[in-house]
């Protein structure tokens, strides 16, 4: 597909944020994107800046140092060390297709090791809170339709999913719904963000107040007084107001941000939102979302949920699947030192994670996939450059409500670099014949 | 009496699974026998052999087995899983899962632990003498079904989430805890007698958590109850006065939080609501 | 070319006539012939029962509710694991097992063919996908669209042609096999926290009954000669005496049928069968309910017969599951699809101790004795809503053994014990009338001609168990019937041996099926026009990425109906 002409390609899914944009309208020109359509700023970049910071040859280090080496080698050398390994982890996934994750997992499997992805150190808590309480939530067209209440805590869209609102809530038009004047807008934050500059109604909470305001909101929610005055740094009138309006409302929906997750309490803080959201469904139709980061860590835990049965930190080195975040998570294991070999796919853990944990990603045996040159990258001991999923290669992903999106490819990525499912799956035949399989 | 010590030859890096290492699987076994047992070190399926030396002889008598296990055992999990016999003593840091289901008998600890220990616990008694992690008690993810009965004590500090899920015997920590002791408990006890850094007895529906250090707030799902000059913890009576409060009203609960009024002066707005009792 | 016959063995081939006799089957290249040549592959099936592999109508097994319940559950999966083999992929069980171990599980009992009922369209991508990860069985699934809205429009403005299209649409969109509804127009009122009661109530906003939804994907469906009829699961599902409104439900569309197969089916009766009014004084339905379906020929159903276990129940009917987490104080979730659906999950578990899960227990098995056409009583217990799969064998015990339903008829809740039939019925399936239930019925009901029988011409799906028809009691020794059905000796899938004595030998993706119905051009392209204008409207997904392709399906098999006449 490198025509000299110029194309147009219509309905292009994007490959950036859990908001799952379908309508992108992408112009290519001499086998380069020249143009995107409805791409938010965020994502117009991905896009138009798709050539940039590749590199197109795998990488082996010797000597100290990277160099470059045949597909064949490194493939290779990256299936020895996974298939030596005692206890290797494979981390990434969020950023790749759900049929990469799917060899993945079969990979993980075969060489014993941990298959984890972003939710670990992002919105886990989120799922560990729902295996407590259970989880109310819709796909994002009922937000769209029926909500006249929506509530931001801990998460500011106008700049990580810049048209969530204009897509899916308080600007957006529903069927029963004309748009912004018939809905009011809360956000829960710690400082008043773009976002909250928008609301109808801002709560500025103390931070990592977050679950006593949520156990009060629950309180004023069932009709209990409040004994204390101010609750994380929130008077307890207006505690009871916000109450009311939620629960006077008649369908009503919390979007939640690491804001929440990433907050001391975690995980519990999750549990008292979905309690809170639960408590709620007794007076009013109420529901909760989290708004996903990455475009496929949603497209990660489902599909190692259908797989193993758990959606992330899943420990396969026993032949079987075993979850226990905070002892299966790869971030955990890192920090403890426990794995002796790490593959790393479409993420960039050293630049993200904590120094120690990053440190210790160097000295272990690393192999990493990517389109762009990383800070992970320049510590492996093999790279693969990848194609990008939804531009170069195609694939599928899953929304931040679970729907799922089919990626086009819309141009062929830079010479001789493959796709992720197209590298996983030679590493896997590569391990599956040095096992014996 | 029956004993038999495992000592660890060679340093561990990548998890252990030990949990053939309970004196009810192997109470009547030789020592070779013993040996041979299979284990995991991450994906790999050792022999205790690979890593331990054994000293006594389990197999001398009909009385229940006593394991001793000396060495670093930072990376060895489920060390007494679902144990109902005899005791094992730990001359090192031990792993995660510590006595995980446990019925009876005794573990002690001359060291550290790691998180869950004593998770889903039935009964008899763990004592850390070091510190513990998080987690102690609790029940598995997305199980209600926390520690039973036993005790476990914690001579030093814990982590979070202690007692979580829990629905009966006893956890006492005598140094500080983490957040959220007893989240979620319908039954037992959570002693805490050091400082704890907030969030006791969180969404608690039974059961008493009492705090002798500080508590820096109270959840506002907890309504306060009385003023108390003595708590019971299992046979003890702690002296007070505690604040002793009911919640947490969001779950209709019906647990007690108490905590010590020397420690928490910060607390002394809830006498406002003893004075409107007593009107 | 491969070849294998299967030698000696009692065959029980309803669909044939054929009961218990002591023959051969000869396949060749997957499907079954006159004879082999004297190459082919033998299997030796003396002194065992061979039947065609079973066919499960109604098993929730793969899609974006099932995974839910997977990732909110993991105190599910803990104990029930399955380590890789050299053959097997690992995986876990219990009520809602990984797409692998589901695959391997259905296998291990001599299942060939399972259908996922209920499958939210927009999300149907998803269930393929796990679908296309779940191995051995061939397999469909069922698009939801008794909550739909352009459904409900076109049928409220009266036009059932354009309706008529836009569900062809649909099914090829989806790629899906057959009708479903689910508490047709009350998870509608559901997306708004609202409940319907009865068949008559309004859709809020919508102007439309569930009797107007009922009937017009009936007549539709008529049309469209679609292989299999609309699978309902009636509305009033959470209600104490909801049996009337199963039988109000099997009636009003009791005009539209002309002879011939089935109209209607009714899925898991045993949930909408109850009589009484309230949680207190709730009784079994089965009685009136099997007295209506001897008597109309238009209605086939499943039992959904429960279990005494912990499970998991998950359902497109949200305010159902949600009355169900008030009233069990369980976890609960809930999931809303735009324009189309709803859905829940909150584990459950029934006990004998319990009343009204007693009741529930005698209803399904009553209905499955008191229904005297076999052909039209099939087994199931919801996979996982009354219980896993995994023990239809328990199942079979029931209905071929007085003396196994006594056992635990003794164990029962006493009042419930007192008000139930079942403890009085002496009837008794035959290894024929199981055959029938487990899939001659199946398949035949599903429209699925070469499956569940060995005929020729049909799939070489057989599962061979050891038990030899002429020698064992199976009323008195029902234990080991239990046995042999939880462990086939053999499952053969076209051909090729999967399972021997009850361990994966081998493996086979399997097939999955899909209904592709031809209507008029000029309607076709009205409907299309019309789609195309209200599509960005109702959905946030742009029309041209809705649609699934073949190719997305890992072995595609399509069956062409064409409407009308």
């Amino acid at each position: 597909m490198t025509a000299l002409s110029e194309k147009i390609i219509s309905d292009v899914v994007c490959t950036i944020c859990g908001t799952g944009c379908d309508d992108l309208q992408i112009r290519i020109k001499d086998g380069k994107i020249i143009e995107a359509k409805n791409a938010c700023a965020v994502s117009i970049s991905k896009f138009l800046e798709q050539h940039a910071q590749r590199y197109s040859s795998p990488m082996i280090r010797r000597d100290g140092e990277l160099k470059c080496a045949s597909f064949d080698e490194a493939v290779c050398k990256a299936a020895t060390i996974l298939s030596e390994s005692r206890y290797p982890i494979l981390l990434g996934w969020s950023l790749t297709s759900a049929e990469a994750t799917c060899i993945g997992v079969e990979l993980a499997e075969l060489v014993g090791g941990v298959v984890d992805n972003n939710t670990g150190f992002c919105h886990g808590p989120g799922l560990i809170g729902a295996q407590d309480i259970g989880v109310s939530t819709c796909t994002l067209g009922e937000v769209r339709h029926r909500a006249d209440v929506v509530v931001y805590w801990g998460a500011n869209p106008i700049h990580a999913h810049p048209r969530h609102i204009a897509r899916y809530t308080v600007l957006s038009k529903g069927r029963f719904r004309e748009g912004r004047k018939e809905r009011k807008m809360i956000v829960v934050d710690v400082r008043k963000t773009d976002t909250a500059r928008m609301a109808d109604l801002f709560i500025q909470i103390e931070p990592n107040g977050d679950y006593e305001l949520l156990s009060a909101l629950r309180m004023a929610v069932k009709g209990e007084e409040l004994e204390q005055q101010v609750i994380a740094g929130v008077s307890s009138e207006r505690i009871e107001e916000l109450a009311d309006l939620l629960v006077r409302c008649e369908f009503g929906i919390i979007f939640y941000g690491v804001g929440l997750t990433m907050s001391r309490g975690k995980s519990r803080n999750l549990d008292a939102a979905l309690s809170l959201v639960r408590d709620l469904n007794r007076s009013t139709k109420f529901l909760i979302m989290p708004m996903r980061g990455h475009f496929n860590v949603c497209g990660a835990n489902e599909v190692t949920s259908w797989i193993t049965g758990y959606p992330y930190a899943v420990d396969l080195s026993r032949g079987y699947p075993f979850y226990n975040p905070g002892e299966t998570s790869a971030v955990d294991i890192l920090s403890r030192r426990e794995c002796d070999a790490a593959l790393v796919v479409s993420s960039d853990p050293v630049s993200h994670l904590p120094y120690s944990v990053a440190k210790y990603l160097s000295e272990i045996p690393l192999v990493t996939m990517d389109p762009h040159v990383t800070a992970t990258t320049m510590v492996s001991d093999v790279a693969f450059p990848t194609a990008i999923m939804g531009i170069e290669a195609s694939g599928s992903l899953y929304r931040m409500d679970g729907v799922v999106l089919e990626c086009k490819k819309l141009l062929d990525p830079p010479q001789s670099v493959k796709s992720d499912v197209d590298v996983l799956r030679a590493i896997l035949d590569r391990v599956k014949s040095l096992k014996g399989a | 009496m029956k004993e038999i010590t495992f000592r660890l030859k060679r340093p561990l890096k990548v998890p252990v699974d030990a949990s053939c290492i309970s004196p009810d699987i192997l109470g009547d076994k030789t020592n070779e026998e013993i040996l041979s047992f299979e284990l995991w070190e991450g994906n790999r399926k050792i022999h205790l052999s690979d890593i331990f030396t054994v000293e006594g002889d389990a197999h001398t008598s009909s009385d229940d087995l006593e394991i001793r296990l000396v060495g670093d055992m930072k990376k060895v999990r489920r060390i007494g899983r679902g144990m109902m016999t005899g005791s094992i003593e730990v001359k090192g840091d031990v792993g995660m899962h510590l006595g995980e289901e446990m019925a009876s008998g005794r573990i002690i600890v001359n060291g550290n632990a790691g998180s869950w220990v004593g998770s889903r616990m039935k009964g008899g008694s763990i004592e850390i003498h070091g510190n513990a992690g998080d987690f102690v008690g609790s029940a598995y993810r997305g199980s209600r079904n926390g520690m039973k009965g036993g005790s476990i004590v914690i001579e030093g500090n814990a982590g979070a989430e202690i007692g979580c899920w829990m629905r009966g015997g006893l956890v006492r920590v005598k140094g500080k805890t983490g957040t959220f002791p007893g989240v979620h408990m319908s039954n037992g006890t959570v002693l805490v007698e050091g400082d704890c850094e907030g969030r006791a007895g969180a969404q608690m529906t039974g059961g008493k958590v009492v705090v002798l250090g500080s508590l820096p707030s109270i959840l506002p799902s907890f309504v306060f109850e009385e003023i108390r000059d003595k708590v019971k913890v299992t046979e003890e009576k702690l002296s007070g006065p505690f604040y002793t409060f009911l919640g947490d009203v969001n779950e209709n609960g019906s647990g007690r939080l108490s905590v010590k009024v020397s420690s928490n002066p910060q607390l002394k707005w809830c006498e406002s609501y003893v004075e409107t009792l007593e009107d | 070319m491969s070849e294998l016959l299967v030698r000696n063995g009692y065959v029980y081939d309803p669909l044939n006539r054929i009961n218990g006799e002591k023959m051969d089957i000869a396949i060749r290249n997957g499907i079954v012939v006159d004879d082999v040549g004297s190459s082919a592959k033998l299997v030796d099936a003396s002194g065992m029962i061979v039947m065609p592999g079973g066919v499960d109508i109604h098993s929730h097994i793969a899609g974006s509710k099932v995974n839910l319940a997977r990732m909110i559950r993991p105190e599910d999966h803990e104990r029930d694991v399955e380590s890789r083999t050299s053959i097997t992929r690992a995986g876990v069980g219990r009520s809602i097992p990984s797409t692998f171990t589901t695959g391997y599980r259905y296998a291990r009992m001599g299942y060939t063919t399972v259908f996922e009922p209920a499958t939210p369209p927009m999300k149907t991508r998803h269930t393929h996908e796990e679908l296309n990860d779940t191995p051995m069985i061939d397999k469909g699934c069922f698009p939801l669209l008794g909550n739909n809205w352009f459904v409900m429009d076109y049928l409220r403005e009266g036009k059932l042609e354009e309706c008529a299209a836009y569900v062809a649409w649909m099914l090829k969109a989806t790629k899906g096999y057959a009708i479903k509804l689910v508490n047709p127009g009350g998870v509608e009122a559901w997306g708004w926290g609202k409940y319907l009661t009865g068949l008559d109530d309004p859709v809020p906003r919508f102007d439309i009954t569930p009797r107007e939804i009922v009937r017009g994907l009936c007549k539709i469906n008529t049309y469209l000669n679609l292989p299999h009829p609309i699978h309902v699961h009636t509305n009033d599902l959470a209600r104490a005496g909801n049996y009337e409104t199963t039988i109000k439900t099997m009636d009003c569309v009791r005009d539209l049928y002309h002879g011939g197969k089935p109209i209607i089916h009714i899925t898991h009766v045993q949930f909408t069968g109850r009589s009484g009014t309230d949680w207190i004084n709730v009784a079994s339905g089965a009685p009136e309910i099997a007295d209506y379906v001897n008597k109309h020929e238009h209605v086939d159903i499943d039992i959904g017969q429960i279990i005494f276990t912990d499970t998991t129940t998950m359902t497109a009917d949200g305010s159902f599951q949600f009355l169900l987490h008030l009233i069990s104080g369980n976890k609960w979730a809930n999931t809303d699809v735009e324009a189309e659906t709803g859905g829940g999950i909150v584990p459950f578990h029934y006990k004998k101790s319990n009343y009204v899960n007693c009741i529930q227990w005698g209803i399904g098995l009553e209905l499955a004795l008191m229904i005297k056409d076999p052909w039209r009583v099939q087994m199931t217990t919801d996979h996982p809503n009354a219980g896993p799969f995994t023990e239809y064998p328990r199942i079979i015990a029931w209905l071929m053994s007085r003396e196994a339903r006594g056992r635990v008829a003794r164990k029962l809740n006493k009042s419930a014990h007192r008000r139930l039939d079942v403890p009085g019925l002496d009837r008794e399936y035959s290894f024929y009338e199981i055959a029938i239930a487990t899939r001659a019925a199946t398949a035949k009901t599903l429209g699925l001609k070469q499956k569940g029988h060995l005929g020729l011409g049909a799939d070489g799906d057989i599962s061979i168990y050891a038990i030899d028809p002429t020698t064992i009691n199976p009323s008195r020794q029902y234990k080991l019937v239990r046995r042999a059905f939880r462990k086939a000796v053999y499952t053969i899938k076209e051909g090729k041996i999967l399972v021997k004595n009850g361990e994966v030998v081998d493996t086979v993706p399997g097939k999955t099926f899909w209904v592709d119905p031809k209507v008029p051009q000029d309607t076709y392209e009205k409907m299309l026009s019309n789609l195309e204008r209200k599509f960005e409207d109702y959905y946030t997904m742009q029309m041209s990425n809705y649609p699934i392709g073949e190719e997305y399906l890992l072995a595609s098999k399509k069956i062409e109906t064409v409407a009308g006449s």
